[in-house]
């Protein structure tokens, strides 16, 4: 767990000595199972600054939202640090107008488990590195924090900050492939229908709300594809058409930039699994152009380079 | 099946080298084969599969130049990385991947596209009618999504 004093220390000095504009880190919302992103621009706002493992959004999200010109300061884990330099590649923003407070990460607790578990009356969460203890009115309840992350912090790879300027805590482990790919293949494996019937299943309860694209740092479009009516790119009612279209081009403009950081799924209200799609992106960008996202903030991503090694992999004279 | 199956043809506008193909292309397709030109293969947008796949095509088919051919110089590359992977992805969620055909084409080449559509055509037919994938609800002629 990082020391909190320290970090808010930390935010309290960055303002204080004019580094940056505004801190942007968590403050606890109205339920302890919410809390919220929140932007500190003066000392005395940073008493409130929290970081728990109930932090769930990714908060490398508000960078393109924020004022292009204001120096952001921002507290990073593994995956919004990787996030952040995905956006330096892309030129969203500079990095010499960014500090990064890293915080190594232990994982994202899902708080649906939580609610799941113990109902909905919940005064209190409190964690240690493997316990994860819940007041209600009816008792107190322990759980294995493992088992109570979040799936894809469950086969996180990259725990601690990349490229943090300061990093708060000890680091910890990181995971391994393994978990990652053998998730892909058990998909691939199935057979088509099943495959077929899994993603139409979870692509028709959608209500287009598209939470996920909010909570998403990759997708900054000014105008989304499905917003862009004049010529219509694709079916965007609430068909089914609509809805498989959506899944599917939202997951694929993420090929490449992704970090499977699992904000999208856990901000869906219909609780819709969206990371198998990502993560088969992923996994191909890793298998096919050995390329991890975010991992420096120099390298593009694999769509937007192209190279003349890739000339045997055409097959000549047609065919697939 | 009993009508003939629904081709998308996305072509790229140089790979045609011979004037009688190109002419062919242009003016004889069947009537089953839409025949949509673009500059490159490159501008070939992968959504422009997905729509032609909701419109109701049972097969598409993209011809384009080899490496080292490309009008554009890279074109053909960035498309090939982009399209392949966008088909692998739609064979992941079920969608078959035989159902998407790439024809990169010599300079050289005479005669072919007539011969890879006929063969294409015959294992679309095959394979009959697919289930998987949603197609869109047709509007009325000359409605906006028609």
């Amino acid at each position: 767990m990082p020391d909190i004093n320290a970090l808010r220390l930390e935010a309290k000095r960055v303002l204080r000595e004019g580094i940056v504009d505004v801190v942007v880190g968590f403050k606890p919302g109205d339920s302890p199972l919410h809390p919220q992103p929140a932007f500190f621009r003066n000392e005395d706002e940073v008493e409130e600054l929290i970081h728990n493992g109930l932090c769930k959004n990714n908060l490398a999200n508000y960078l393109t939202r924020l004022p292009k010109q204001e120096k952001v300061g921002m507290l990073v884990r593994g995956c919004e640090n990787r996030s952040v330099n995905s956006l330096i590649v892309e030129s969203q923003k500079e990095r010499d107008d960014l500090y990064l407070i890293g915080v190594p990460c232990e994982g994202i607790i899902d708080w649906r488990q939580i609610v799941e578990q113990a109902g909905e009356h919940i005064s209190l969460v409190e964690e240690s590195e493997t316990l994860v203890t819940v007041h209600t009115p009816a008792g107190v309840n322990s759980f294995n924090r493992f088992e109570l992350l979040h799936e894809s912090c469950q086969r996180c790879l990259y725990r601690n900050p990349i490229s943090a300027d300061i990093v708060i805590g000890d680091p910890v482990a990181n995971g391994s492939l393994d978990p990652v790919a053998q998730k892909v293949k058990d998909f691939e494996n199935q057979d088509i229908e099943a495959r077929y019937a899994f993603f139409q299943k979870e692509a028709e309860r959608c209500i287009r709300c598209y939470a996920c694209r909010e909570a998403c740092p990759s997708c900054y479009c000014a105008e989304c594809f499905v917003d862009h009516n004049a010529p219509r790119w694709t079916e965007s009612g609430a068909t089914p058409a609509g809805m498989q279209g959506w899944h599917i081009v939202r997951a694929f403009h993420q090929s490449g930039r992704c970090t499977s950081c699992g904000a999208c799924e856990r901000a869906c209200p219909m609780d819709i699994k969206m990371t198998y799609l990502t993560e088969k992106l992923n996994h191909d960008m890793r298998e096919k152009y050995n390329f991890e996202c975010g991992m420096d903030a120099e390298t593009k991503p694999p769509f937007q380079t192209v190279t003349l090694d890739d000339k045997n992999r055409f097959f000549l004279g047609g065919g697939n | 099946m009993t009508a003939k199956a629904k081709i998308a043809l996305f072509q790229c506008r140089w790979c045609l080298f011979s004037p009688a193909d190109q002419e062919w292309v242009d003016t004889q397709l069947p009537e089953n084969i839409h025949l949509t030109k673009s500059p490159c293969t490159g501008r070939i947008n992968p959504l422009y599969l997905l729509n032609a796949i909701q419109g109701g095509a049972d097969g598409i088919m993209i011809s384009g130049c080899l490496p080292e051919q490309c009008h554009f110089k890279t074109g053909n590359l960035a498309a090939r990385r982009q399209l392949e992977e966008f088909n692998d992805f739609l064979h992941y969620i079920g969608y078959e991947k035989e159902r998407v055909r790439f024809l990169w084409l010599d300079l050289q080449d005479r005669g072919i596209i007539q011969k890879e559509l006929a063969a294409f055509e015959k294992e679309l037919e095959a394979m009959g009618a697919t289930h998987h994938l949603a197609t869109r609800i047709m509007r009325a002629e000359g409605g906006e999504n028609a």
